[in-house]
């Protein structure tokens, strides 16, 4: 299938200079730096977006706060309504905002179809649940006393999102924001500021057939110097969302955390698949290896480490590189099908590829696989390399720390689980981890409380990959946020405990007796 | 000229050099792919580096993008 990107731009409303500052259906001409976006495929410039100014954030939280006064009287069914037809308009432009993901970000086209898939499928979710934001009844101590509790909205919620997930991450936040009564203002990468463009673009006849007011979904594209410590530090925003590393949301934590905020954490994972003497090989390979170099090992649920028993390691490693002989074949332009991975963002990250690949032998680590930039035809951006993978330690430095690249670490257990599961924790993040065994008591202990210490814990299936309805986060540096489903809805307003005294008489609680 | 108070958003992408010889120092500029926030001494404030110390490092930064 051939794409045209030139179509695609034109379909998404993308011009070759973009206003970067939107509060709905409302575009500002704003004066900030030219942020130019370059494909990391083919290295070509695709567009430029004007970010913003100061004046121009402060002009959006104005708009946005005059906003919530208004979108949190509407009925949270009728907030739903919007966030449908949002999805809906999503789902019609499903094939170009899929493309566009995956020229801009280098994910392959299947990848990107699948992440738009995501924002559809939470605007979906966030439609069910705005007819569901229950509180609960509780039982009094007192005669002739109802108590209770009930959610209300929050206010502005501030989402910064990655390069990684340029959309979908936006869509998990700002649907359940919506449909909770929230307005929200999006910090989108500097590295894909056009997809973000488009998604607004895309949803703001929604807005305007609807009489959404503006100010309810504001998109910013601005620099760290606009967006950064006085975005988080803004106390008119109660909660801020944070997809990234683990050092940009420390500093939120404490930005936000200095001025009593709430924050949101989704950061950096160091993911494991545990592979036991009792797993089924073959399909424990074919699904780590999705893990491993899928989205070119830019997931933060990528699979970095594979812990692997001894009785079967040599077996499982040999079956490892045959696995990656066959995806050497299958790097490529990610908007050709024929390619199952595609490149890195940019040189930075091919740049810390390497290095990660020279510190695992100075480590003494055994690099066995890939590992090197490729070039010559196809490959002319630079961005395109070998996935490696490294047989290492779980104490060498550079395996505690996240490489955002596709090198995995091959790592020898003996014993029992517990052994492999001890492992896997030792590492400072906590995001995604997984176990591969038939063995009921083997994967039963992996997920029970002294088993996988992650935020998410998956039998027989591989670390990346989440679907939308369960809670999305992980424990440690990873942050210990939930988004998407689940109750994540919660994060997105303040619970408000209520009692009411139906009685003719002042009982205090606990008995307290206070007669004047 | 590259100053302490540099963005290192800007540092990097107007110094790409910079990524990695910040790296052999202690200071990861670039993590899941993105720039970390604040400036260059907030970096090294971070790692607990003295004055001294990034004013040297400010200085062989300066010497490098000026080869």
């Amino acid at each position: 299938m051939k794409i045209d990107i030139q179509a695609i731009l034109n379909k998404l409303g993308i011009e070759e200079v973009n206003q970067g500052v939107s509060t709905g259906a409302q575009w500002f001409d704003t004066d900030g730096k030219i942020n130019k976006s370059s494909s990391p495929v083919d290295g070509k410039f695709i567009a430029s977006v004007k970010t913003a100014t100061l004046e121009d954030y402060e002009t959006v939280v104005k708009k946005a706060e005059a906003a919530f006064k208004e979108w949190r009287l509407v009925p949270a069914p009728e907030r739903g309504e919007v966030v449908r037809q949002i999805g809906n308009a999503i789902r019609e432009y499903k094939h170009e905002l899929g493309a566009l993901v995956s020229y801009e970000m280098g994910k392959i086209y299947q990848e990107g179809l699948g992440e738009v898939q995501e924002m559809i499928d939470i605007c979906d979710f966030a439609v069910g649940q705005s007819r569901l934001i229950n509180g609960v009844a509780l039982q009094s101590e007192r005669p002739y006393h109802r108590l209770s509790e009930q959610y209300h909205p929050l206010g502005i919620v501030g989402i910064v999102t990655s390069y990684n997930f340029p959309v979908a991450v936006w869509a998990w936040n700002s649907a359940l924001a919506a449909i909770a009564g929230d307005v929200v203002i999006w910090k989108p990468s500097s590295k894909t500021p056009l997809v973000a463009l488009a998604t607004q673009k895309i949803i703001q006849q929604v807005l305007i057939d609807n009489n959404v007011p503006e100010g309810v979904f504001n998109l910013v594209v601005g620099r760290s110097s606009v967006m950064g410590d006085n975005f988080l530090s803004d106390k008119r925003i109660p909660l801020i969302s944070v997809t990234g590393s683990t050092a940009v949301g420390r500093r939120a934590a404490e930005l936000v955390g200095k001025r009593l905020g709430k924050t949101l954490l989704e950061l950096g994972g160091n993911n494991a698949v545990t592979i036991t003497p009792n797993a089924d090989i073959e399909m424990a390979i074919m699904s780590t290896v999705f893990g491993t170099v899928g989205t070119a090992g830019q997931r933060c649920t990528t699979t970095r480490r594979v812990i692997i028993h001894e009785d079967i390691y040599d077996q499982v490693r040999d079956s490892f590189v045959k696995a990656y002989e066959k995806i050497a074949d299958k790097i490529g332009s990610p908007l050709d099908e024929k390619y199952l991975v595609g490149p890195l963002i940019d040189g930075h990250s091919v740049e810390l590829f390497i290095d990660a690949v020279k510190r695992v032998k100075e480590e003494g680590g055994k690099v066995i696989f890939g590992g090197q930039v490729l070039v010559g035809e196809g490959y002319e951006s630079g961005n395109y390399v070998m996935p490696c993978i490294a047989e290492a330690e779980n104490h060498f430095d550079i395996v505690q720390h996240e490489t955002f690249a596709p090198i995995v670490y091959l790592i020898k257990y003996s014993g029992d689980v517990q052994n492999a599961i001890d492992i896997q924790n030792d590492v400072p993040q906590g995001l995604s981890s997984a176990i591969f065994t038939l063995n009921m008591r083997e994967a039963e202990h992996f997920i029970a409380q002294t088993g996988s210490d992650c935020g998410i814990a998956n039998v027989n299936l591989g670390t990346s990959g989440a679907e939308i309805g369960g809670a999305f986060g992980g424990e440690k540096d990873t942050g210990g946020g939930r988004e998407s489903g689940s109750d994540a809805w919660k994060v997105y307003m303040r619970r408000q405990t209520n009692t009411i005294n139906y009685g003719s008489t002042l009982p205090l609680a606990q008995g307290v007796k206070f007669d004047i | 000229m590259i100053t302490k108070e540099i963005a290192i958003e800007d540092l990097v992408e107007d110094y790409p050099f910079t990524v990695l010889f910040l790296k052999e120092k202690g200071i990861r500029c670039i993590m899941c792919g993105e720039p970390i926030w604040g400036t260059l001494e907030d970096a090294c404030k971070e790692k607990e580096f003295s004055e001294e110390k990034i004013k040297t490092i400010v200085e062989e930064l300066n010497q490098l993008a000026n080869k």
